[in-house]
């Protein structure tokens, strides 16, 4: 191992240059606006160069990747604006590559390319692998620029990166434990190979890497120029100026809630058609206790891992993202806080525990490549906890999502990998109806165009709509959920990792709960088997797979909706008059208008 | 050859006149009448007219920039809209992407869900269907299910229908069909095809795209024909030439098929102007590279001339008011960073300024007209830069104090610093939210922007000019005469531009030369057809432009490359050569071993008119100091440091070529002042321009 450095550990490269107690009155309010704003201009370079480089719709379409700076304690100085739960996890891949180096005696070189993907050392799950690339100062290693991106094929047993039935972390991917592929500058062409050839779609993979590190390094190379522009003290004094402040809104707006624990539990479907019960309804529990400025969510009654089914939850790289990104789109929304960044400062309020052995806190070597519905559940019920206690900031239960790989083989013997995120929607909120047929809490992801879609893989949207008659009724109404149909067009396979089949989202002070998903397979499974996943299932040319996306739930008593509310929904043809009249004791005539006198007694 | 400008902004419609055999050129700025924006156009017409004893009828071209398309948007201003779509696909326009605009927010709305340009009621499904890869009909257009849900759409009371089915940019011929159906059934509607507005994959942005070119089509058409009645009746026969988002001209009948590319038709305009003035300052060898900084009183506007070209946006990233536009632009960068911008310290105590902006009213604290929150203005005015004999031409009083007060309360006080102090922080948050605005559209996208020329106008632009152009290294900024009034004037510089565009997968490598010449020959006869029924005869005054949208095989993203000229396509190791530079060029890195996918063939037909004669402003005959008004203290921050420094006070109209200012100074004009901060100098070039040079 060759090091240019005098350091002999990493702990002594990722001892804190410039720590300050108060950096928020150690650094002048002008400098650090302007550096604050440069810094997560960076950030939305990265971005910019890593979507525009990128082959794979699932990145350069969805995505679903992150962007961010680091300080040299893996802490989150900036981030760019694609999906949270890409953004969340970046200090734990980070954490967990240092804890790797340690372990192993390595250290950070100037030049050095660092591919991650080990959940069990911080990654989100397998398929997401993060780009690190570290800033030196002065021969001090002082930041760290980082990607991630969800890959579309990672070299687990089956195509694509849906996959439910995964055994251990070895059947997931090819394991990448902070393997440096670009060292002091030169490539390790043995590991470039070794990954290439463990990859379905390789052009696409390997492309989608170097846009990876391209972005990583265009970002080391931005925040040099900070540097050089700024001095280095100032803007490591900016970034904990920032992570000070943000932590500072977050602790005044938790000062403001009342202490006390308060509580919220559900079930996620696990493997309805599976035989063993410690499969399928698996308990998921929230109790979160507000102490003055600090919030502890405690995970200790969550259902036990389950050992050789893959919707085990990373703790750091899936859990405390889930948990923290609902705290801060409450507390700080931004629609009201809108300038509050989302850096590391937002984490230090919130302490998350779950006992090891659990499903949100899994051991090694138990498989997580399927986390993401239940962490998202996991999302939906701290929301349910805040309710509790700030209702006003919340919303009723969330739709939750299902991801899909389409995949075949072609007349030229070549695979071809489809990965399609599926729209949830939004439970109602306080004042108003619930968002519509769109990714929910950590997921904000995009779908593909149907027209990019049928261009290059043998599939056909045959429809992509809004359901009918379906939604969580209440005086704000929940989202409504999409219905998508994809058509084979050539034989092929398809697997599903989803999540709200069974269980619906719930309803709030009086709100109906909403509706749950399906999953509808043509001539073989239709909605009245709850069905949320499928491993790698064939499919016949001509045939379909119906996704039905779950109604949010809603707020409040459905009779107290506003009459011309429910009159509108009809209009539209959302609710249909027999169910204006049943579920909100709205009588709308035949000229489409609301008998106000037949709804009051009605209603009475 | 006599061309009249017309830029109707929000509270001045500025008309400019060019005389070119007399050369002589003209301002004039009136009152903008908002209810409607001709009536002030036309009073400014007829006093224009009579101030130079210009005859209506001599004036040969009347060029309009406008924001009648943007505030018909933005005001949710338009009618009653109808949609017909593919059966089974009814919502494309309200699930969108599926992607929530913030990230973390639970009460959030999504524009096109909250506000929908048409209605679930109104969109009405046909069975229909296309398929790709060749536009074949898989499902033939029912055109029974066509009629009933036009005669329902015109029983709903929709004045306007955009026809939307999937697919349709490679076979139009559903679209065009339910078109003639619907226009038969409902004759007042004003009807519209995605192919016709922007024949693009995509189907969530050309869908909505469309429906608000239908959303603001009636009000936009009925502006345009009022405009051209008052003209007619003031005895103007010239014809009404409108700025389109593409920084081109297009005729009045163009623009009312489609209004949507009217969207960003004001600030095209500067953009143009600024290029003009630049490219005027450029010694005759070098490539024109330009940026662009418009300052109003609410928003700084960026536009970016690279080698000559203006920089055209992606359409994947435009937008206006949250909704997608696809639709061919200038890529213009706008940032609420203006004169007017609030600075404030935030709930968490952070020092802020912008985005919001006190408008014209109240405006800022010194116009002394209810605004109570200190703003960009006040700052300068709280440093002695803006000085209310020398402003707006000594016309408004200024109320200085306030302003002092309003800084030290709202900032200077909370921050725990001097009122100097905050002002100059004030100003050096506002300069690097442009500066970084200016970044993202040169160093993010491999451009330096040291080599460029900063071009600053609008009446808060030249205050500004000196110090964003230190911060990014810029060795040339040039302040127009009249930068108030410089969109006005960019329209008299413009052509006659039309885009034509044709959705096709081909690969590179396997694609067919004469195939590909053959669709390009299509819709360069259509370029030049339309350029030809605009009075373009003369092939010199003619230029078509042949680009191709490429990507490697798998993106998702393209680059625009030039692919021929003249009507003649390039040859495809060329065509796949240049890709791989611009990609480099762009991204840093070339893919030499994929695949390189064409994915749509551009072509722009441009039409030369009469350009505006440059004139030289006379040689000085005194010591630039013989012009001093006067000499006050002003702050400035010189290497760091606050400094007071004696600051000499000129009127620009004394300026004359050859002029040195040694900042630090202040020049004011009618409608803007310019800062020469100490480390500067302005040296008064050829024709007026007054180029801010850093001096080391």
């Amino acid at each position: 191992m060759t090091d240019s450095h005098t350091t002999t550990t990493v702990r002594d490269q990722t001892s804190a240059l410039t720590d300050v107690d108060d950096p928020e009155s150690a650094i002048d309010p002008v400098k650090q606006r302007v550096i604050g704003g440069s810094l997560v201009n960076v950030c939305d370079e990265m971005g910019h160069k890593l979507t525009r480089m990128s082959y794979s719709s699932i990145i350069r379409e969805s995505e679903d990747f992150g962007c961010a700076l680091l300080d040299e304690r893996a802490r989150q100085i900036a981030e760019t604006d694609s999906t949270p739960l890409q953004m969340g996890p970046i200090p734990a891949y980070v954490s967990g590559v240092i804890e790797l180096f340690e372990e192993r005696g390595e250290t950070f070189a100037e030049g050095d390319v660092i591919l991650h993907n080990d959940p069990y050392y911080g990654a989100s799950h397998a398929p997401d692998f993060a780009v690190v690339v570290p800033v030196f100062h002065d021969d001090d290693l002082t930041a760290f620029s980082v990607t991630t991106a969800h890959h579309l094929d990672v070299g687990a047993d089956k195509p694509g990166t849906c996959i439910i039935d995964t055994v251990d972390a070895y059947s997931e991917s090819v394991r990448l434990d902070a393997l440096k592929i670009i060292e002091s500058g030169t490539r390790n062409d043995t590991a470039w190979q070794l990954i290439e050839d463990n990859i379905r779609v390789p052009d696409m993979v390997m492309g989608d890497i170097e846009a990876q590190i391209s972005a990583a390094q265009a970002g080391a190379n931005r925040l040099q120029d900070l540097f050089d522009e700024f001095g280095h003290d100032t803007v490591k004094l900016a970034g904990q100026a920032t992570m000070s402040y943000s932590e500072r809104m977050l602790r005044e707006e938790i000062s403001e809630l009342p202490d006390g624990t308060y509580s919220a539990e559900g079930y996620i479907d696990g493997y309805l058609d599976s035989d063993d019960e410690s499969e399928r309804d698996l308990l998921l529990a929230v109790d979160l206790e507000v102490d003055g400025s600090d919030i502890r969510v405690d995970l200790s009654r969550c259902a036990a891992q389950v050992d050789g089914r893959p919707i085990n939850m990373p703790f750091e790289g899936t859990v405390v993202p889930a948990v923290l990104l609902v705290i801060r789109s409450t507390l700080l929304d931004t629609e009201e806080f809108e300038l509050v960044p989302q850096n590391h400062g937002i984490t230090r309020p919130v302490h998350v525990h779950a006992p090891e052995g659990s499903i949100v806190n899994p051991r090694f070597p138990a498989p997580t490549i399927a986390r993401f519905g239940p962490g998202n559940r996991l999302a939906d019920l701290t929301l349910k906890a805040l309710a509790d206690v700030v209702p006003e900031k919340t919303a009723a239960g969330i739709g939750n999502l299902k991801i899909c790989t389409y995949s075949g083989v072609t007349d030229d013997d070549e695979y071809w990998v489809y990965m399609d995120i599926t729209s949830g929607s939004y439970g109602a909120r306080p004042t108003s109806d619930g968002l519509d047929a769109t990714d929910t809490l950590y997921a904000n992801t995009r779908n593909n165009p149907i027209e990019d879609i049928e261009s290059h893989y043998p599939l056909r949207v045959n429809r992509y709509e809004l359901r009918e008659d379906a939604e969580g009724a209440g005086r704000q109404r929940g989202g409504i959920g999409a219905i998508r149909e994809m058509e084979f067009q050539t034989p092929g396979r398809v697997s599903i990792e989803g999540e709200g089949s069974k269980y619906a989202p719930w309803g709030f002070d009086g709100g109906e709960d909403g509706t749950p998903g399906a999953v509808v397979v043509e001539d073989e499974i239709d909605e009245s088997t709850p069905r949320s996943k499928m491993s790698n299932k064939e499919m016949d040319e001509g045939q379909y797979l119906r996704t039905v996306g779950p109604c949010g739930g809603g707020w409040g008593d459905p009779e107290e909706r506003d009459p011309e509310a429910v009159r509108q929904d009809v209009l539209d043809d959302l609710i249909s008059r027999e169910r204006a009249e049943r579920v909100y004791g709205v009588i709308v005539t035949d000229d489409l208008e609301v008998d106000e006198e037949a709804t009051a007694e009605r209603r009475r | 050859m006599k061309i009249l400008g017309i830029d109707i902004g929000g509270t001045f419609t500025d008309l400019y006149l060019v005389d070119n055999v007399e050369n002589e050129q003209t301002i004039h700025k009136v009152s903008t009448t908002p209810e409607d924006p001709s009536t002030g156009a036309l009073t400014g017409i007829t006093e224009l007219c009579e101030a130079t004893g210009t005859a209506p009828g001599a004036i040969d071209y009347v060029l309009h920039g406008t924001t009648i398309a943007t505030n018909a948007v933005l005001e949710s201003d338009g009618v009653e809209t109808g949609m017909l779509t593919t059966e089974n696909y009814r919502d494309i326009t309200h699930i969108g992407r599926h992607q929530r605009p913030q990230n973390y927010s639970i009460q959030q709305e999504i524009p096109w869900q909250d506000d929908p340009l048409v209605e679930r009621r109104h969109r009405k499904t046909v069975p229909e269907r296309i398929v790709p890869p060749d536009g074949e009909v898989e499902v033939p257009l029912d055109e029974a299910a066509v009629e009933e849900a036009a005669t329902e759409l015109r029983a709903d009371g929709v004045d306007a229908v955009a026809i939307c089915f999937l697919f349709s940019y490679l076979e139009a011929e559903h679209e065009q069909r339910a078109r003639e159906i619907v226009e038969a059934v409902h004759p007042d509607a004003y009807v519209t095809t995605s192919s016709s507005v922007h024949p693009q994959f995509r189907e969530f942005e050309r869908f909505t795209t469309t429906a608000m070119n239908a959303f603001i089509g009636p009000p936009v058409t009925d502006y345009m024909s009022r405009f051209k009645r008052k003209l007619a009746d003031a005895g103007v026969d010239a014809e009404l030439h409108i700025m389109q988002s593409n920084g081109g001209i297009a005729t009045e009948e163009l623009v009312a098929e489609k209004p949507v590319s009217l969207l960003f038709s004001g600030p095209a305009a500067g953009i143009l102007g600024g290029k003009w003035r630049s490219g005027a300052n450029t010694p005759d060898r070098e490539a024109n590279n330009t940026i662009t900084l418009d300052v109003g009183g609410t928003s700084a506007d960026i536009g970016i001339v690279a080698d000559d070209e203006i920089v055209e946006a992606n359409v994947r990233e435009t937008e206006i008011g949250g909704y997608p536009v696809m639709i061919p632009m200038i890529d213009i960068e706008t940032i609420g960073a203006g004169g007017g911008s609030i600075a404030y310290v935030d709930q968490g105590g952070a020092f802020r300024v912008g985005p919001r902006s006190a408008g014209a009213m109240p405006g800022p604290v010194c116009y002394d007209r209810g605004g109570t929150e200190p703003t960009v203005t006040d700052a300068h005015v709280t440093l002695g830069r803006i000085r209310e004999e020398f402003f707006l031409g000594g016309e408004m009083r200024l109320d200085a104090g306030g302003a002092a007060d309003a800084v030290e309360a709202s900032l200077a006080d909370p921050l725990e610093m001097d009122s100097v102090e905050a002002a100059l922080g004030v100003l050096d948050i506002v300069n690097n939210n442009m500066a970084n605005a200016i970044r993202s559209k040169t160093v993010q996208k491999g451009r330096d922007p040291g080599k460029f020329t900063l071009v600053a106008f609008g009446g808060a632009g030249p205050m500004h000019a000196a110090d964003v152009a230190r911060e990014l290294g810029v060795e040339r900024t040039l302040v127009p005469s009249n930068p108030g009034v410089l969109s006005a004037v960019g329209l008299s510089t413009t052509d006659l531009q039309y885009d034509y565009i044709s959705t096709e997968f081909t690969l590179v490598a396997d694609a067919d030369h004469d195939e590909i010449q053959a669709a390009y020959g299509e819709l360069v006869e259509q370029a030049r057809t339309r350029l030809r029924a605009d009075g373009i005869d003369a092939t010199e005054a003619m230029t078509i432009e042949m680009t191709a949208d490429c990507r490697y095989e798998g993106q998702g993203y393209e680059l625009n490359i030039p692919v021929g000229a003249d009507g003649s396509l390039d040859s495809l190791s060329t065509i796949r050569e240049r890709f791989d530079r611009a990609h480099a060029a762009e991204f840093g890195h070339s893919f030499a071993d994929n695949a390189v996918e064409i994915v749509n063939e551009r072509v722009t037909g441009y039409g030369e008119l009469p350009s505006s004669e440059l004139v030289a402003v006379p040689e000085k005959a005194h010591d630039v100091e013989r012009h001093a008004l006067a000499e006050e203290t002003v702050q400035f921050r010189v290497d760091g440091e606050t400094e007071s420094r004696q600051t000499p006070f000129y009127d620009r109209r004394d300026l004359r070529t050859g002029h040195v200012v040694d900042g630090p100074a202040i020049v004011g004009e009618k409608d803007s002042t310019i800062i020469v901060p100490p480390d500067f100098e302005g040296r008064v070039r050829e024709y007026g321009d007054i180029e801010l040079v850093h001096m080391e």
